[in-house]
C-alpha cells in the first residue's frame, strides 16, 4: 500500500465530451482535505493502482526473518530434474512440471516455503470477529483476516517495488482499457459522515489523463462507462462514510483484470467490502474479500508464465498447496473444506468525470 | 468397432498451370480483395490471394512462401538472418532452452518421428543460374544449392499447406516473444497510398495510418461524400490527403471543403477514431460505435454455418452453437529450428500436458473439440471439416477417415505407428487457419 511505483501512463483526452450534470465538481475542494459534499451528490473516481495488500518492512526483516521464499520454479525444477544426471524427455520435466501448474495438487509441499512470520498485516475483518489467529493492522486494528498474505508475504514476485506481480499490474491496469474500473459513489450528502451512500462498479472505456511527467494520473479527466463488453462489471454497493472513510457492505465483487496482450482475465471476489479514504480527489485504500481459490489461481497462471515466475521465487504449485492450508472462508457443502482465502488488494482511484451513454443505449 | 467418420476433403486445384494470380474464396463469393503492387517475379513464383493473410507468394504448384525472420527470444535468439538460411537436414533431438525458465538437453517430444527443419519447411530451391530480379534474389546454401530469397530472407514452403491458398504454416499477425520464432507468409506490397499501412489481424487485412491508428468509414456518408461535420467531428477526424497527393486505384480522394482534401477507399471517405485509445495499435474500438466500420483491404471470411458469436468482455468472439467461446491452441516448441506444435499433424504433447496434464481424456474434459455435423460446410479455406484420431489426437489421414478403420494400424501423418487398442474412432471436428489468439473488438459479422 506504501510503495505503489508509478509508470507512464498515456495522456488522457477530454476533449469534445459533454459533462454529465451528476458528475460535476464538488461544491468545495481542496487537494487532501475531505469536502462537505459533491455537487448532486455523486462523485466518481478511475481505479488507478491494484495490487494485493502487503505488509512490508526494509527487506523484510520483520516479517520474513529467514529471507524471502528461495524456491522457485526454476530453483525446484533444477533440484527436480537437472542434477541427478539422468537423461529426460521434455514430457517427463518440462512438460510435467508445466502440467504441475495447470493440473495443481493438494498435500504437503515437498520444498521449503516461507510465509510472514507474526501477525501483522493490511486487510479488513471480513468475519466481524476478533479471533487468535486473525491479524493487526499496522496502526492496532484488530481482527484482521487476510490469510493470502500468509501465504504470498515472503515471495519477491508480490512485494514491491521489484516484484514483477507489483510493478507489471499497475503497468498493465494504466495501458489496457480492458482494465478500466470506475466507481461511482452517489447519494453522498456529506464526504465526513454520511450514514448511506450508494456506490455503483462501472467499466470506463478511455485512456487515463496523466500529468505531464505521464507518471501521475490527475483528477479532472472524464471517462466513459462501456455499457456494452461491460455490462458484466456494473455492480451496485451500499455503503457508509465515517470520518472520511468510505466502507461498503459486504458484496460479490468481480474486476475485469487483463495482463500481457490484454489477455481478458478477473478477479473475483465474495463478501468484498471497499474501505477508502476519500478526498475530494482521490480515495485509497482496500477492496477487501474472500477470493475464491481455483479462480485466483487460474488468473494468476492465465496471466504469468512460469518464465515471469521465476523472477519472483514464485512456484504456482507449492502455492496452490499453501492457498489451500490457508483458505478460511466458503467451506465446501459436500467436504467441508474452505475453498476461499481472505485477501485485501491495496487500491487508489483518482477522481473522474463519469460520463454515462443516453440511457436508450445503456438500457441495452 | 464403429466406422470413422468422413471427412471433407477440399478438391485441389490443378496447381502447375497456376502462374498467374489467383485469388481465395473470396473473389469466388463477390466479396472484395486486396489488390497489390504487381512486380517482377522470379519464374516460377507466382501471387496468391488466400482468405485470411491476403496477397502472397507461391511456388509454381501454389503453395505458400514463407520466411523466418530471426527474433530475440527468452534465452538466445531464433530465425534466419538475411542471406544466411539455417533450416536445414538436421534433424534436432533435444530442446535448446531458448525459452525461461527451462534449461536445454531434454530428448523432444515424438523424436522418433521427428521431421528435420527442411523436411516440414522445404526450401524454394533455385536453378544454378537464376537471377535476381527486384527484391529476389538467388543465396547460396550451406550444401551448395542455391534457395531464393525475397528482401534477403531464404524463402520456405510448408507441408503443412496442402493446396494452393493454404497458409497453415504461420502468420502476419503480431506475435510476442513467448511465441518463439515463427515463420510468416511473404507477399506483394498493397496497392495503398503513402501514409497509410496494412495490419494484419484475426478479422483481416485492417487498413490503419502510418502512425497505427485504424481508420474507419460511416453509414451516413454517401459515396465520395462525406456527412461528417460539427459535432461528429469531435469524435472522428478525417484522413486529409496531403496537397499534392492523387488517387490511387480503389484509393480516391475528395474535396471536403475548400483547400481540405479527404481520402476515400472503394468510395468511402475515412476518418480515424479520436477516441480510440492511445497506444492500441490497429484498435477496433472505434467499429463500436453504430454506424462506423473499421476498414479492410480484405476481410477474413466468417465461420460456417453453425457457429454463433458472442459479446464477451473483450469484445466479440466466435463461439459454438451453445454460445461456448472457441479457442485455438498456439504452441511453438523449444528447439533450435522452432518447429510448431499447434497443428494436428504435428506433435500434441504439448498441448495434452497443458490442457490435461498428461492425459488425453481429461483434455477431451477441459477442451473439448468443436463438433462438426455430418454434413457441415465451409466455403473458404480458412475454416475446414477434419477428422482426428480420438486416441493420438493427431489428424486423420484421408483413408482413415473415409473408410472404417483397420484393426492394430493407425496411420500419422508421417509414418506409421502401432495403435492401441481401442484406438479407432476420430472426432469430426472444425479447423481455422493458424492465427493467434490476440483479442479484437470487432464484429464478425
Amino acid at each position: 500500500m506504501k510503495k505503489t511505483t508509478h509508470f507512464a501512463a498515456a495522456l488522457g483526452l477530454t476533449a469534445g465530451l459533454t459533462m454529465s450534470a451528476s458528475t460535476a465538481p464538488m461544491a468545495a475542494s481542496s487537494n487532501d482535505m475531505p469536502a462537505a459534499a459533491p455537487v448532486n451528490g455523486v462523485i466518481g473516481y478511475i481505479l488507478t493502482d491494484e495490487v494485493w495488500a502487503v505488509y512490508q518492512t526494509p527487506e523484510g526483516k520483520q516479517e520474513c526473518p529467514e529471507g524471502l521464499n528461495a524456491w522457485g520454479p526454476r530453483e525446484q525444477f533444477k533440484k527436480m530434474f537437472v542434477d541427478d544426471g539422468k537423461k529426460r524427455t521434455l514430457e517427463e520435466a518440462q512438460l510435467a512440471w508445466e502440467a504441475k501448474i495447470w493440473h495443481p495438487e493438494l498435500g504437503e509441499d515437498p520444498f521449503p516455503f516461507r510465509g510472514p512470520v507474526g501477525n501483522i498485516s493490511y486487510g479488513v475483518n471480513l468475519d466481524g470477529r476478533v479471533d487468535a489467529d486473525d491479524q493487526i493492522t499496522p496502526d492496532g486494528v484488530k481482527g484482521i483476516d487476510n490469510q493470502l498474505y500468509r501465504a504470498i508475504g515472503c515471495i519477491e514476485e508480490f512485494r514491491g517495488p521489484t516484484g514483477i506481480l507489483h510493478f507489471l499490474v499497475n503497468r498493465y491496469l494504466r495501458d489496457f482499457e480492458f482494465n478500466r474500473v470506475l466507481i461511482e459513489i452517489s447519494g453522498v450528502e456529506d464526504m465526513v459522515n454520511d450514514p448511506h451512500v450508494d456506490v455503483t462498479i462501472l467499466r470506463g472505456r478511455d485512456r487515463m489523463m496523466a500529468d505531464a511527467t505521464g507518471n501521475d494520473i490527475i483528477p479532472g479527466g472524464s471517462n466513459r462507462v462501456d455499457m456494452r463488453w461491460g455490462k458484466k462489471y456494473v455492480q451496485r454497493l451500499t455503503g457508509k462514510i465515517e470520518g472520511g472513510v468510505l466502507t461498503t457492505q459486504p458484496s460479490d465483487v468481480t474486476l475485469p483484470h487483463a495482463i500481457f496482450n490484454q489477455i481478458p482475465g478477473e478477479d473475483h471476489m465474495k463478501g468484498a467490502v471497499f474501505q477508502l479514504k476519500l478526498t475530494p480527489e482521490r480515495a485509497e485504500g482496500l477492496l477487501a474479500g474472500y477470493s475464491d481459490i481455483d479462480n485466483w489461481y487460474r488468473q494468476l497462471n492465465h496471466s504469468w508464465s512460469t518464465h515471469h515466475q521465476s523472477y519472483g521465487q514464485l512456484s504456482s504449485p507449492s502455492l496452490y498447496k499453501h492457498l489451500h492450508r490457508l483458505a478460511d472462508g466458503y467451506p465446501d457443502p459436500k467436504t467441508g473444506k474452505n475453498t476461499a482465502i481472505s485477501s485485501a488488494l491495496a487500491v487508489k482511484f483518482t477522481q473522474v468525470f463519469i460520463q454515462h451513454p443516453p440511457k436508450e443505449v445503456a438500457s441495452r | 468397432m464403429r466406422p470413422l467418420r468422413t471427412v471433407k476433403v477440399f478438391s485441389m486445384v490443378a496447381a502447375a498451370a497456376l502462374m498467374a494470380s489467383a485469388a481465395g474464396a473470396q473473389m469466388k463469393r463477390g466479396e472484395p480483395v486486396e489488390d497489390y503492387q504487381r512486380q517482377p517475379l522470379p519464374p516460377g513464383i507466382q501471387v496468391i490471394i488466400t482468405d485470411i493473410e491476403g496477397p502472397v507468394y507461391a511456388n509454381a504448384e501454389g503453395k505458400t512462401l514463407y520466411q523466418w525472420p530471426f527474433r530475440a527470444l527468452r534465452n538466445g535468439d531464433g530465425g534466419e538472418q538475411k542471406g544466411k538460411p539455417t533450416c536445414d537436414n538436421t534433424v534436432y533431438k533435444e530442446n535448446a532452452g531458448l525459452m525461461s525458465p527451462y534449461p536445454g538437453g531434454f530428448i523432444l517430444p515424438d523424436v522418433d518421428k521427428r521431421l528435420s527443419c527442411a523436411q516440414l519447411w522445404p526450401p524454394v530451391l533455385a536453378p544454378a543460374d537464376a537471377k535476381g530480379v527486384d527484391k529476389w534474389a538467388a543465396i547460396k546454401r550451406p550444401d551448395g544449392t542455391m534457395q531464393w530469397a525475397y528482401d534477403g530472407f531464404p524463402m520456405y514452403t510448408s507441408i503443412l499447406d496442402k493446396k494452393p491458398g493454404d497458409v497453415n504454416g504461420g502468420t502476419r499477425r503480431r506475435v510476442t516473444g513467448e511465441a518463439g520464432a515463427l515463420r510468416e507468409p511473404v507477399g506483394p506490397p498493397p496497392v495503398i497510398p503513402p501514409g497509410f499501412i496494412v495490419i494484419q489481424v484475426a478479422t483481416g487485412r485492417l487498413v490503419a495510418t502510418a502512425d497505427r491508428s485504424s481508420v474507419y468509414t460511416s453509414d451516413r456518408d454517401t459515396p465520395n461524400k462525406s456527412n461528417c461535420y460539427d459535432r461528429c467531428q469531435d469524435e472522428w477526424t478525417a484522413v486529409l490527403a496531403p496537397e499534392f497527393a492523387k488517387p490511387l486505384g480503389e484509393w480516391g480522394i475528395i474535396q471536403r471543403s475548400p483547400g481540405l482534401r479527404q481520402w476515400t477507399f472503394r468510395g468511402k471517405p475515412l476518418y480515424t477514431y479520436a477516441l480510440s485509445p492511445e497506444g492500441r495499435n490497429a484498435s477496433l474500438q472505434g467499429s463500436d460505435v453504430p454506424g462506423w466500420h473499421n476498414v479492410y483491404t480484405q476481410r477474413a471470411p466468417n465461420p460456417p454455418k453453425g457457429f454463433t458469436v458472442q459479446d464477451a468482455p473483450s469484445g466479440q468472439v466466435v463461439a459454438d452453437r451453445n454460445g461456448k467461446t472457441v479457442y485455438i491452441y498456439n504452441c511453438n516448441d523449444d528447439a533450435i529450428d522452432q518447429q510448431s506444435c499447434n497443428h494436428p499433424d504435428l506433435t500434441q504433447a504439448y498441448r495434452i500436458a497443458v490442457c490435461g496434464g498428461g492425459s488425453q481424456e481429461k483434455c477431451m474434459r477441459t477442451f473439448p473439440y468443436v463438433l462438426a455435423d455430418k454434413d457441415a460446410k465451409s466455403d473458404s479455406q480458412a475454416w475446414s471439416r477434419i477428422a482426428i484420431v480420438r486416441c493420438t489426437h493427431s489428424m486423420a489421414t484421408t483413408s482413415q477417415a473415409t473408410s472404417r478403420a483397420i484393426p492394430g494400424v493407425n496411420s500419422r501423418a508421417h509414418g506409421t505407428v502401432s495403435k492401441p487398442s481401442g484406438c479407432v474412432t476420430t472426432i469430426s471436428t472444425m479447423r481455422r487457419e493458424r492465427a493467434r489468439q490476440d483479442i479484437d473488438h470487432a464484429s464478425f459479422a
